[in-house]
């Protein structure tokens, strides 16, 4: 079921209402915990509030639902600015999904550098599966927020109402903080996430892959992106879409939706666009990142040991100001830095 | 997973606890039951699989290296369960794909040049209810022990599992569950091989679970349940009892059930609520 939420719609009306009334006022949710910030608010103020937050969220500790509230409409005023195709400048670092694995994610940042010292992009795919979702997402949007220009999150499929009410996000949220108010903000958010980057003109970033319907990043950027994610079409394309081996052209997923794509569709792709190479995410990679078709395209997976059982190890891509290429490759968080001890898992008595 | 076991239980049952690197079991009434725990194989193992399976597609994570295996030791008999022998039955039985909900408006979409439809079956349902082998030793003083081996025979029979002698809470001296093969189906639902076992004072029992769900189109459960009681008996004997389940969500909404993939998280709570489609009972005389 898939709740009948237009997009954006929630958030445009709080949008409206500040305009007349300023933030942490109505709506009537009952929050009881508006922080009365007025306008007027000094930016020095804002930032340390925010360095606050950021804190707070490092040490994998939610932030109130009204903070949550006022945290994604900063960030929309931020993302509404954002091309379909983001410029971004290297030195960057890239990464995968990250699904809510928080301490994996803190993994990641020990191993490419804190955000703003590290320029970061990530493909998308921040929620669902893992069990932090919400303070994983917040994290990266308060980082974006703080940072504009040291950080590029771009959208994944599962940044998504209708995924993330089947695998995970909706659920953490309600158990969370009971109600769904901040799930809402969060999937509000997800529609204004940018589709995909372009590094120093050189190198494409996408979550899935390409579509037939897309042969020029000028096509991309035609994209009304400011809505859920379709179920067919450009937009659903580049957020789903896989490379696949045993095709040359096109293929058409055996579930009847989905494209494949093979190493002509790649080549003709990077040619005429005058890229180097596609960065990708969207699918696990045991060994943390592969190249395919002739180095054309690569996968990156920043998550760990994922879904905490597959003993799989992450990647990150780091590319230096001249666009060299290092791969650094970690693991999941040890055990005991994950704040709750290992799970002993009772007897189950199953029949 | 590690579980607290009472030591005065263990010893009262005879039985003794082993763990030697991914491996753990127990040792009881002459059985030998353990299981093995890595992670899923790398991408150089997985083209070896897909070669020796003649595919080209293998489910997202398969943990190739996990398996259960309970041995009875004087007769070498040898029931495990694996996701290589789990997937070949996926192979042979080759269902035809099924559609997901946005297929049918991707019918109208402008198809690209040259396209290829792919046909396999995507959500690696497989009829595998576990391997059996006997194992003679031929000579146990060398290190690397030749071994003979046949295959066992399961005989039809009429006997059900001793569902209610089971739910007695008698303690619990080993137990664990491993995924054999695991797909998210590209984010349009689960596919899953689990297999968890039980160790009692008084038997062994075991689940092997496929588990399907289709969002918005199928939910289908395999089951093969296999059950040995220790005795007196010099000749053990396993039951064994398959199921077979499924239902369309179509189906199951119409019976006042959700539609939502969301109330279709545990396979466990859900199993009553599906059709049975296959059963049958099937039994091992394991004889010296």
């Amino acid at each position: 079921m898939l709740l009948g939420f237009e997009p954006g719609v929630y958030l445009w009306r709080i949008i409206w209402k500040i305009k007349r009334r300023g933030i942490g006022e109505g709506e009537g949710e009952g929050e009881g915990e508006g922080e009365g910030e007025g306008e007027g608010e000094g930016i020095a103020e804002m930032s340390s509030e925010l360095d606050r937050q950021i804190e707070q969220l490092k040490r994998c500790e939610a932030l109130k639902e009204s903070e949550v509230k006022a945290l994604c409409l900063k960030a929309m005023e931020i993302l509404v600015e954002e091309s379909n195709v983001q410029r971004v400048d290297a030195p960057v670092t890239i990464c995968g999904d990250i699904h809510g694995q928080f301490y994996d994610m803190k993994e990641l940042f020990k191993v490419g550098g804190d955000c703003p010292n590290t320029n970061y992009l990530f493909l998308g795919d921040f929620v669902d599966r893992g069990f932090y979702s919400v303070e994983t997402f917040l994290l990266l949007l308060a980082l974006k927020v703080r940072y504009p220009d040291r950080i590029t999150l771009i959208r994944g499929n599962h940044e998504s109402r209708q995924i993330t009410q089947v695998y995970g996000f909706y659920d953490e949220c309600l158990r969370k903080y009971g109600s769904v108010n901040v799930w809402r903000y969060c999937t509000d958010i997800f529609d204004y996430l940018s589709l995909s980057a372009l590094i120093e003109n050189k190198i494409f970033s996408v979550h899935g892959g390409l579509s037939p319907a897309i042969s020029t990043l000028d096509q991309i950027r035609t994209i009304d992106r400011k809505q859920e994610v379709p179920h067919d079409g450009a937009m659903c394309d580049l957020l789903w879409s896989d490379p696949e081996d045993i095709v040359d052209g096109w293929g058409l997923s055996p579930r009847g939706a989905g494209f494949l794509f093979g190493g002509s569709v790649v080549s003709s792709f990077n040619h005429s666009n005058n890229i180097d190479y596609i960065c990708r995410a969207h699918q696990l990679v045991m060994e943390g990142y592969k190249w395919m078709f002739n180095n054309q395209i690569v996968t990156v997976w920043s998550a760990p040991n994922y879904c905490y059982r597959c003993g799989n190890v992450a990647a990150i891509l780091e590319l230096d100001g001249n666009l060299n290429k290092q791969f650094r490759v970690f693991e999941a968080a040890p055990q005991e830095s994950r704040g709750t001890p290992a799970k002993k898992p009772a007897p189950d008595y199953f029949l | 997973m590690e579980l607290e076991v009472d030591k005065n239980d263990l010893k009262a049952a005879g039985a003794e606890l082993f763990v030697d690197g991914g491996r753990r079991g127990i040792l009881i009434n002459g059985w030998s039951i353990e299981t093995r725990r890595h992670s899923i194989l790398n991408s150089s193992t997985l083209l070896k699989w897909e070669q020796k399976l003649d595919t080209s597609h293998l489910p997202e994570m398969v943990f190739g290296e996990n398996t259960l295996i309970l041995k009875h030791l004087s007769t070498g008999t040898k029931i495990h369960f694996n996701a290589f022998d789990a997937l070949r039955g996926w192979k042979q039985e080759a269902l035809p794909p099924v559609e997901v909900p946005a297929a049918a408006k991707w019918k109208f979409r402008s198809k690209p040049s040259q396209q290829v439809i792919l046909d396999y079956d995507y959500t690696f349902t497989t009829p595998y209810c576990g391997s059996g082998t006997i194992e003679i030793d031929k000579d146990p003083n060398e290190e690397e022990i030749s071994k003979e081996t046949s295959d066992i025979h399961w005989e039809d029979c009429k006997d059900h599992i001793d569902l209610v002698a089971l739910a007695s809470k008698e303690p619990i001296l080993f137990y664990d569950e491993v995924v054999l093969y695991e797909d998210e189906l590209a984010d349009n639902g689960v596919s899953l091989l689990t297999v968890k076992v039980r160790v009692m004072p008084s038997s062994w029992f075991l689940l092997l679970r496929f588990w399907l769900r289709v969002d918005g189109v199928l939910l289908r459960l395999r089951e093969t349940r296999m059950h040995c009681v220790f005795g007196g008996s010099t000749n053990p004997i396993i039951l064994q009892e398959s199921c077979w389940r499924e239902s369309t969500f179509q189906a199951l909404s119409a019976k006042g059930h959700p539609f939502d993939s969301g109330a279709y998280g545990d396979p466990s709570f859900i199993s009553q609520k599906l059709p049975i489609i296959m059963h049958k009972t099937q039994k091992l005389v394991i004889s010296s």
